[in-house]
């Protein structure tokens, strides 16, 4: 065996995000990494790439067992990583990123750049990968870029190659092409980890799957000797069960109505419905809610609002029209970390509260404290920095901002992120209620069991296009993970 | 940007031709401009500045900034001339004390950087009013003598060329190479331009990034050789505003703020359009205030055409 991992675990401040897995893989193999959002596929990748160090357990590479403790030791114990957010350096040339850290010298230690811009030029000859070795990695496309990292995992000359979700930005000529060097590698006896939520390109490209769910592993097997439907089941963890989603909401008047120019499918959110969105990391739902508010460029829809088309050219613009947006990214870009939580909470409805140009702060806090207490927010006092608080009651107070809206429309986006289980609860119920209240929910989220436990609809994203958009009562989660992984027919 | 000119003001070598066109027109206009004495004055002047803002080049194209060598330059200063005391025999004891101290206070910051992980914005700050309370304890009054090899460093010459130009154009060459013809220069294009990804490279940018501060630290133990020579003494208030005229030079010259590039060439003839400036408003006898406010003029208008992606972007 080439490589070999026995009890890896690796374990973050309060999550477990690898648990004792064994797994290994022989030279001149193909072999695919599957498991849903949160599996733990990165962190086993980031562990072999020298990321991250492992809380226990041991990797054996070729017989000796090795300590990754950085990248470069990872690189020179023969192991190559692709990484899905690139890492080439903008300003230097497509040769100067392919031999990034290992830039060839003359022996009197001098950079000699002819030989480096030849060696370059030798590597992308040979593996056909059609790039200029003297263009500056700044204008270059996405495809383009991945064959940038591709070419200098070649330079290495490495055993094993990670490649992560290597097809996510590649039209279908690019992905080809990239199968076609995978083959060539596989057979020049390089062991290729493949992770990847594509049944397609799975089944199309791969020896052997392991699976990975919450952190364990839970099988590898022989990719002919299975079918997609088994890989999802494994992925998912238990048998299909019938959901026990919501009703289907009262056939209420349409809200929010949104469609694309150029014919892809559209959806539409009624009074008080909760709309679910399922996709894979990377399917767009974050960018579809993005566009929603203006954040990102809209031409390319309508949004109509109460049937009216709004087309929401800044967040500014969208929260007036009462499309009021929680973000995914909390710590990011929904806190103001070192405001106190009532300052959080009425961040966006401070023209509420002001008169001649002055704040009303004996208004704001009333207002504030009223719509924090609804929410069941726990704090000493509302006075107190928001990053003293939990994940819970952090997000409570950015429902709070967004409630001050008055939204007609709320899209939350993985609103239960880093929130505890009974903050969990008291958010679902708040959707609820809201619904209830007639506002039309945009309900985002990676959890499958929430999106079944408080979406009366769903729908599924890939690749950026809406592929399922059903009632969650006609609903499997292993149709939800078919349609998010394009194996639905 | 139709207008060939400003096309060329705002390529990369758009410095350069600036400097040309400056020069150009103060031959042509300020007939005092182009006399031997005059020029060797400017380029006297300059040297010193240029030589202190390429070590900054390097801190910067490595994403750092080094705001402490005005005043490490005017420690170096005070101390070199205390120890030389006039003495030609202590030349040499004060060449290595300004390279051994320029380097030390350099290599300090770098690891401070490397353990600490503040802005070094902030860092080299600190680090500047430290050196400046240092200079103040050591001494409130000018002290010692240059010896007379030091004055002839800065202000004598060789065949007609002044020495500290032949200096520049040594420490110029050297980094350059340094930069473009080393690992350690690859590497400090790589920091700056992305440092996770040259660390995901197996880049030990830690250390990549104590070499940066080390080149700014050496480079004022160099400027201030010349800055000694010239002042004859050791005055305690030599360095100050030196790190903001290198940090402007650095920029004009065309190096990006945000690292990963950058030119030595560039950073020198930003020096020189300065100094070009400076002393045709001199000879045109306009007064020093009025200076200040032509420099801030250069300034901003040079950085304009530098950058003509946020003109079209505006």
């Amino acid at each position: 065996m080439l490589l070999e991992i026995k009890g890896l675990t690796k374990r973050f401040p309060g999550v477990l995000a690898l648990e004792s897995v064994d797994f290994s893989a022989k030279a001149g193999e193909v072999h695919a990494l599957v498991g849903a959002n949160g599996a733990g596929k990165s962190t086993l990748m980031n562990l072999l790439s020298g990321v991250y160090r492992p809380t226990d357990g041991e990797i054996i590479i070729d017989g000796q067992a090795v300590q990754l403790s950085t990248p470069g030791i990872a690189v020179s114990c023969g192991v190559s990583t692709v990484y899905q957010e690139f890492s080439s350096i903008p300003q230097l040339t497509v040769a100067q990123n392919i031999f990034l850290g290992r830039e060839p010298c003359g022996k009197s230690g001098i950079l000699s750049h002819k030989r480096m811009y030849a060696d370059a030029r030798a590597i992308l000859d040979k593996y056909h990968l059609e790039l200029d070795e003297k263009a500056l990695v700044e204008n270059l496309t996405v495809a383009n870029l991945q064959l940038v990292e591709i070419a200098r995992a070649l330079s290495v000359e490495s055993r094993i190659l990670i490649l992560d979700e290597p097809t996510a930005v590649l039209s279908i000529p690019e992905q080809e092409n990239l199968f076609r060097i995978i083959e060539q590698l596989k057979q020049q006896g390089m062991l290729i980890l493949y992770v990847s939520h594509r049944m397609e390109e799975i089944f199309s490209i791969s020896d052997r799957v392991t699976v990975l769910r919450d952190g364990k592993k839970i099988d590898t097997v022989q990719t002919a000797d299975i079918l997609p439907a088994d890989i999802i089941r494994m992925m998912i963890g238990h048998d299909i069960e019938q959901s026990s989603g919501l009703s289907t909401a009262d056939s209420g008047e349409p809200i929010f109505e949104v469609s694309f120019k150029d014919k892809r499918r559209g959806f539409t959110v009624v009074k008080g419905e909760i709309l679910g969105v399922a996709g894979l990391v990377g399917a767009g739902r974050t960018r579809l809610a993005r566009k929603l508010i203006g954040i990102e460029e809209n031409n390319d829809m309508d949004i109509l609002l109460h049937g009216e088309k709004v087309n929401p050219g800044s967040p500014q613009d969208a929260i007036q029209q009462g499309i009021v947006y929680l973000t995914e990214n909390r710590k990011h870009d929904g806190l103001f970390a070192n405001l106190s939580v009532l300052k959080n909470t009425t961040a966006s409805a401070l023209e509420r509260f002001t008169s001649f140009g002055f704040l009303r702060q004996g208004n704001e806090k009333k207002a504030g404290t009223k719509i924090l207490d609804r929410l069941h927010l726990v704090a000493s006092s509302v006075d107190v920095p928001i990053s003293t608080l939990s994940g819970g009651n952090q997000q409570k107070a950015i429902f709070g901002r967004a409630l001050m809206c008055n939204p007609s429309v709320l899209i939350c986006d993985e609103p239960t992120r880093g929130v505890d289980v009974g903050a969990k609860e008291e958010i679902y119920q708040l959707l609820v209620e809201l619904a209830q209240q007639g506002v039309a929910i945009i309900f985002i989220s990676s959890e499958m069991k929430e999106l079944f436990a408080a979406a009366h609809r769903l729908l599924v994203l890939h690749e950026g296009d809406i592929v399922e958009d059903l009632p969650t009562s006609q609903l499997t989660e292993e149709k939800v993970l078919q349609a998010a992984t394009g194996t639905l027919n | 940007m139709r207008n060939p000119l400003t096309s060329i003001l705002s390529s990369k070598y758009g410095i350069i031709v600036l400097l040309g066109l400056t020069v150009f027109f103060a031959f042509i206009f300020v007939p005092e401009f182009g006399t031997i004495n005059n020029l060797t004055n400017i380029a006297i002047q300059s040297a010193p500045l240029a030589i202190l803002a390429i070590g900054q080049t390097v801190v910067i194209i490595a994403g750092l900034i080094d705001l402490s060598v005005g005043m490490l330059l005017g420690l170096i200063v005070v101390i070199a001339a205390d120890i030389m005391q006039g003495q030609s025999s202590m030349t040499v004891v004060a060449i290595l004390a300004a390279l051994g101290l320029g380097g030390g206070v350099g290599m300090i910051n770098g690891l401070l950087n490397n353990l600490l992980r503040i802005h070094p914005l902030i860092l080299t700050f600190g680090m500047l009013s430290i050196l400046q309370g240092l200079i103040f304890v050591y001494t409130d009054r000018s002290v010692g003598q240059t010896s007379p090899e030091f004055s002839w460093m800065a202000n004598g010459t060789v065949l007609g060329v002044p020495f500290a130009i032949i200096l520049l154009i040594f420490v110029a060459v050297l980094v350059s190479f340094l930069l473009h013809r080393t690992r350690l220069g690859a590497h400090i294009f790589a920091v700056g331009g992305g440092e996770e990804q040259a660390r995901r490279a197996g880049i030990l940018t830690g250390r990549v990034k104590v070499w940066a501060f080390i080149f700014s630290g050496l480079s004022a133990g160099v400027a201030g050789m010349l800055v000694a020579g010239r002042l004859g003494t050791g005055y305690p208030n030599a360095g100050v505003g030196y790190e903001l005229d290198a940090i402007v030079a650095v920029v004009l010259g065309g190096t990006s703020l945000a690292g990963g590039r950058g030119s030595i060439l560039g950073t020198i003839a930003a020096v020189f359009v300065l100094g070009v400036a400076s002393n045709i408003l001199n000879l045109m006898e306009i007064s020093s205030f009025v200076q200040i406010f032509v420099k801030g003029l250069i300034v901003v208008i040079a950085i304009l055409l530098n950058q003509p992606k946020r003109i079209v972007a505006s």
